[in-house]
């Protein structure tokens, strides 16, 4: 492994090195400047000049220190997912800090180029490293505020994060021990069926960066955490780090561990079906709101993994192509619509958020009532939101890989949440119990709207499947 | 660009919901639009006929609608004949309506509905394909439903209406099943558009060589059921005399001139598919037809309801146009023409009685019972007299239109009994619509003299009078044409059928109807004209009670099918559907008593999520080496 740093190397980390700068620009405008609009204006244009410059420059396929970064479609669309999530957020992040928008920010965009980072690392040091720059700026966010119930979640998220952490490490070191290299590609040619070490190595990787995701058993700090933070820290630990998490698993697996699939297929079925599951059924009598947004994440993760069954089953081309072309749509249309239903949160001005306390918005506020209420019916997997076609080609994928079965337990477990996220919808043209004050300020009710038309708009995507699908299957998926 | 011939039936259905709206803020002009959308309907019709009438070439326009379904209009003789009256008879009842639903304070709605159904009806005529006629054939049915519970507040009425419905669905249930038969069966023959009215008349004896003539039987059965549901005929007559119950307009309209007579046209739409069937399919057009001729006739004897008795008629006289296309295996298509002139004058004069009911009705407060009648026609003397038109042109006495059209049926029937062996089973028809026609005679004329001789027999008919002259003369119209339309009969057959040559029969034969009509009418006049029928009591007579009965079909669908077989089933349907729904509530009740278990989970004690996680990843490991065994 060499490290050479020569110029296309810098030129393809410009991304990088920008948001880095401004970062560290932002913590000694905090000297001057304490207006939260100047820190949002300036993190969304930062962002979105990131997003160019990673069209710019990191379009072309290219590897460099020894195959450990490579910049390749496939890592430069789930980039630019994750940014776009990070805007999302930007919108109305701002509004709810009380104080140092500087700290919050400049940690914010740190957390960005961890990501942009992640999502094309290949390398499990690599992985590990900007997995962790995710993490520990996101418990700096989720403790932002200093409130007790701030300080309770991100405690929380922190002492089981660091577990996770362990096994992340753990589990490297066994992919170290079986292979002799850190680097995810050059093992794709050994042969290593029926190594235990390696098996091992996988179970410990995906526990390990399946803790971000909240999968079960590892979602315990998720409601907590989700629940106790602001609610742009919870959206943004919903959707942007979820779908993170879920493209480092991805990378994993397919490359990482692309010659023993199979063997982690069990591994997958029983996490995914456990997963959607248990976050169905306690979202089912939940009444606070996050909470209950927070298990439908939890169950969400679980049709996420779905891929992941498809991916491992040996499956056709045909099957194997739908997959991932739902994992990158689900990803997409995914933080729209559970970043916007926790944004969407910050309408009741209350710690604890309760379903009920949402009753007559929907006369105050129709905009508000049916964006929300289109997201909520895009969350359940309703036509003709994307929601729908999310979950449609997620279950197509598995019916064409002969995973019937998964495919109905999925189908049951949306049949389930339809019924929490329709109680929202209900609760919402409810009139009022008691006279009620929402926070229906710009910050929320645009990013709400927001959220509510690309739920309704990115369906349209579909119409260019067979394109996209083509695409898809030139992608050279991780590699 | 769409042919003008499109508006025929577009120009009422955009008029409908103008006129329910407009007619809101001003009451009287929701009929005026109404009757103004029909008046563009048959003007456009008039113009389609003098465009077509000297050409063999059909108006044909039609885009693919969805799959391999073409739908747009298909205007030949046959359907520009049905239009002009169609929209001819709807335009004279909106006239009369004007004046008979001048007080009605939802008339907006009903002129609204009545444009509706009658855009409905000129859509289905037109209609190029089945399914886009199946469409119309359903919006009419529901026009009917709307309009026969127009006066939902009266309880009959709203029963009448469902009965009407349901019994309707029983023949339409049958019509799409026998469409999809047909569809299937094309369309795995490569047929590009399967259901396309023009490819299925004039390709039939291919179709028949291809698909079967056997399937083809059943397909036309399976027709027959749809015709016999929406036009009446037995089994399924039961629910025209109860549709009465709606504003006697809408009897008119409806249930007399213009949608009970859908069925006789989607039989004659589609007549090449019977001819090239076995022999079933015609013959139980034939035989249904002519034996609900006889059947509704003698329930018409002893019905005492003014509407009823013409609701019965109106059954048989359209058992006579079924009766006439059920012999196209021996006269071809030229029997087209028979029913369809039967089929056109029926419409203008039954009209004519329903509206000359109506102005009695209104005049007696909606007494409708004849016996309480009598002496009319000195009190009514020029309603009673368009009535008296009415009434012989529907005893087809001479020399009225239906003279010609009905005698012709008869004498057709005569035929086809001597072209078909002369044995007994081939002069059933002819018998049964001979019997039909005293029956006609006999019920006819004892309405009429009930209703105009004699003494009032109750205060209101002391009281009738003559509405103004100037509201009667939409009935005059139908009264002039009921006594001329005779004159055109032989142009009309060549008009919808060349070359349809003049019917001859032996004398005897030609003079049998006559006779019977004369001497029913000799019966009539000895009972009823005079007060001899009240001294007779037939309480007591066995077949009395069977025909007020009405042959206790009505009681065999009601308390036997209805209740003793359906609500059974359904119950016990419903009974499981109950164990579901509670069984899905226990589910739910379930799932949320095990959620709840789930969030105690999260208790939000961190050691106690540490050793969760622990646990949780010890049992996958240990899961996984069960399963893929490490």
């Amino acid at each position: 492994m060499t490290f050479v740093l020569n110029s296309s190397i810098l030129e393809s980390l410009y991304p990088e090195i920008f948001l880095g700068l401004v970062a560290f620009g932002m913590l000694l405008m905090g000297r001057r400047v304490k207006d939260w609009v100047v820190y949002t204006a300036v993190s969304i244009i930062s962002l979105l000049i990131s997003m160019i410059l990673l069209l710019l420059f990191d379009s072309s396929n290219s590897s460099f220190f020894g195959g450990a970064f490579v910049i390749n479609n496939f890592g430069l669309y789930f980039a630019l997912i994750l940014i776009t999530s990070s805007l999302y957020v930007s919108f109305t992040a701002g509004s709810e800090l009380k104080h140092d928008p500087e700290i919050f920010f400049s940690i914010f965009l740190f957390v960005n180029v961890a990501m942009i980072i992640a999502a094309f690392s290949l390398n499990l040091i690599f992985i590990f490293i900007a997995f962790e720059g995710i993490s520990i700026g996101t418990y700096i966010l989720s403790a932002h505020g200093k409130s007790k119930r701030n300080l309770e979640a991100s405690a929380k998220y922190f002492f089981t994060g660091v577990i996770a952490t362990g096994f992340i490490v753990l589990g490297s070191s066994f992919y170290f021990l079986s292979t002799g290299t850190f680097n995810l590609v050059s093992v794709t040619s050994i042969s290593l069926i029926n190594k235990p070490s390696m098996l091992l190595a996988m179970i410990l990787l995906f526990v390990g960066f399946g803790f971000k995701l909240a999968l079960v058993p590892l979602q315990q700090w998720a409601v907590d955490a989700y629940d106790g933070t602001k609610n742009p820290v919870s959206a943004f630990l919903s959707s942007g780090t979820k779908v993170l998490a879920f493209l480092v698993i991805l990378r994993v697996f397919l490359v990482g561990f692309s010659s023993m699939n199979t063997d982690v297929f069990y591994l997958f079925t029983i996490v995914s079906i456990v997963t959607m599951t248990y976050g169905n059924f306690a979202a089912l009598s939940e009444n606070n709101l996050k909470r209950m947004l927070a298990y439908s994440s939890i169950a969400q993760a679980g049709y996420l993994i779905l891929v992941l069954d498809v991916v491992s089953s040996n499956a056709s081309h045909f099957a194997f192509t739908v997959a991932i072309f739902a994992a990158m749509y689900y990803s997409l249309v995914y933080i729209f619509m559970k970043g916007g239903a926790f944004i969407a949160s910050g309408a009741v001005r209350e710690d604890k958020i309760m379903i009920n306390d949402l009753s007559g918005i929907g006369l105050k506020s129709p905009v508000f009532a049916i964006s929300l209420g289109i997201m909520m019916l895009a969350l359940a997997g309703i036509p003709p939101t994307a929601g729908f076609f999310a979950k449609y080609y997620l279950f197509l994928a598995l019916i064409s890989g002969n995973l019937w079965y998964l495919a109905v337990i999925g189908i049951l477990n949306s049949a389930i949440s339809v019924f929490y996220y329709l109680k929202i919808i209900v609760v919402m043209f409810r009139p009022a119990t008691e006279e009620r004050d929402f926070n229906l300020s710009r910050p929320i009710l645009i990013p709400v709207i927001i959220g509510a038309a690309m739920s309704i708009a990115l369906s349209f995507l579909i119409y260019g499947y067979p394109y996209i699908s083509s695409i898809v299957a030139g992608l050279g998926v991780g590699v | 660009m769409l042919n003008y011939a499109w508006f025929i039936f577009l120009t009422p259905i955009i008029f409908a919901p103008i006129s329910v709206i407009a007619g809101k803020k001003a009451k009287a002009l929701a009929g005026v639009l109404a009757s103004l959308s029909i008046l563009i309907s048959l003007i456009l019709s008039i113009v389609v006929w003098l465009n077509i009438r000297g050409t063999s070439t059909p108006i044909y326009q039609a885009y693919n609608w969805f799959d391999n379904i073409n739908a747009g209009i298909y205007v030949d003789h046959l359907a520009v004949v049905m239009v002009l009256m169609v929209s001819f008879v709807s335009l004279m009842i909106h006239l009369f309506a004007l004046y008979y639903m001048k007080d009605d304070p939802r008339k907006n709605t009903y002129f609204g509905e009545t444009a509706l159904f009658t855009g409905g009806m000129l859509g289905l005529i037109i209609a190029s394909n089945l399914l886009e006629f199946f469409l119309f054939w359903e919006l009419v049915g529901l026009c009917s439903y709307l309009l026969i519970g127009f006066w939902f507040f009266k309880p009959n009425a709203a029963s009448a209406a469902k009965k009407a419905f349901i019994v309707t669905r029983v023949g339409d249930l049958l019509f799409i099943i026998g469409l999809a038969v047909l569809y299937s069966l094309l369309t795995v023959q490569g047929v590009s558009s399967p259901l396309s009215i023009p490819y299925l008349i004039n390709n039939a004896p291919k179709i028949a060589t291809e698909i079967g003539a056997q399937n083809l039987t059943i397909i036309g059965l399976l027709f027959l059921g749809g015709a016999a549901g929406k036009s009446a005929q037995f089994p399924l007559h039961v629910w025209i005399p109860d549709a009465m119950e709606g504003p006697t307009t809408v009897s008119a309209l409806i249930h007399a001139a213009t949608m009970v007579t859908a069925g006789v046209y989607l039989i004659a739409r589609v007549l090449p598919l019977y001819a090239n069937a076995t022999a079933l399919a015609p013959d139980a057009v034939l035989y249904i037809g002519a034996f609900t001729a006889l059947f509704a006739g003698t329930i018409g004897i002893v019905v005492n309801d003014l509407k009823r008795i013409l609701a019965y008629s109106t059954i048989s006289q359209i058992g006579y146009m079924m009766a006439a296309l059920g012999m196209v295996s021996t006269f071809g298509e030229s029997v087209i023409g028979y029913s369809i002139y039967h089929l056109v004058v029926h419409a203008v004069f039954k009209a004519l009685l329903f509206m000359a009911a109506g102005v009695i009705l209104l005049s007696l407060m909606e007494l409708r019972d004849v016996k309480k009648m009598g002496g009319l026609w000195k009190r009514m003397p020029v309603t009673v007299s368009l009535m008296f038109i009415g009434s012989i042109t529907l005893a087809a006495l001479p020399p009225t239109a239906a003279f010609f059209s009905k005698d012709t049926i008869i004498d057709v029937a005569y035929n086809y009994f001597i072209m078909n062996g002369s044995n007994a089973y081939s002069i059933l028809p002819w018998i049964f619509l001979v019997i039909g026609a005293l029956m006609t005679s006999l019920y006819t004329f004892r309405m009429f003299f009930l209703v105009a001789l004699g003494k009032p027999r109750s205060k209101l008919a002391e009281e009738a009078k003559d509405p103004p002259k100037i509201v009667l003369i939409p009935l005059i119209i139908l009264a002039l044409l009921s006594l001329t339309l005779g004159v055109v009969q032989y142009r009309f057959y060549d008009f919808i059928v060349p070359g349809t040559t003049k019917v001859v029969v032996p004398m005897l034969a030609e003079y049998t109807p006559l006779t019977v009509v004369v001497i029913g009418l000799l019966i009539t006049i000895a009972l009823y004209a005079t007060t001899s029928w009240q001294r007779i009591n037939l309480e007591k007579n066995p077949v009395y009670k069977l025909l007020r009965a009405k042959y206790f079909l009505d009681a065999l669908f009601t308390r036997v099918i209805a209740e003793r077989i359906i609500l059974p089933l359904s119950s016990g349907v419903s009974r499981v559907e109950n164990g579901f729904s509670i069984s899905i509530e226990g589910t739910g009740k379930g799932a949320m008593g095990f959620g709840g278990i789930l969030r105690k989970i999260e208790n939000g004690v961190i050691e106690y999520y540490f050793v969760f996680l622990i646990a949780g990843v010890a049992i996958l490991m240990l899961l996984l080496e069960i399963l893929g065994g490490i």
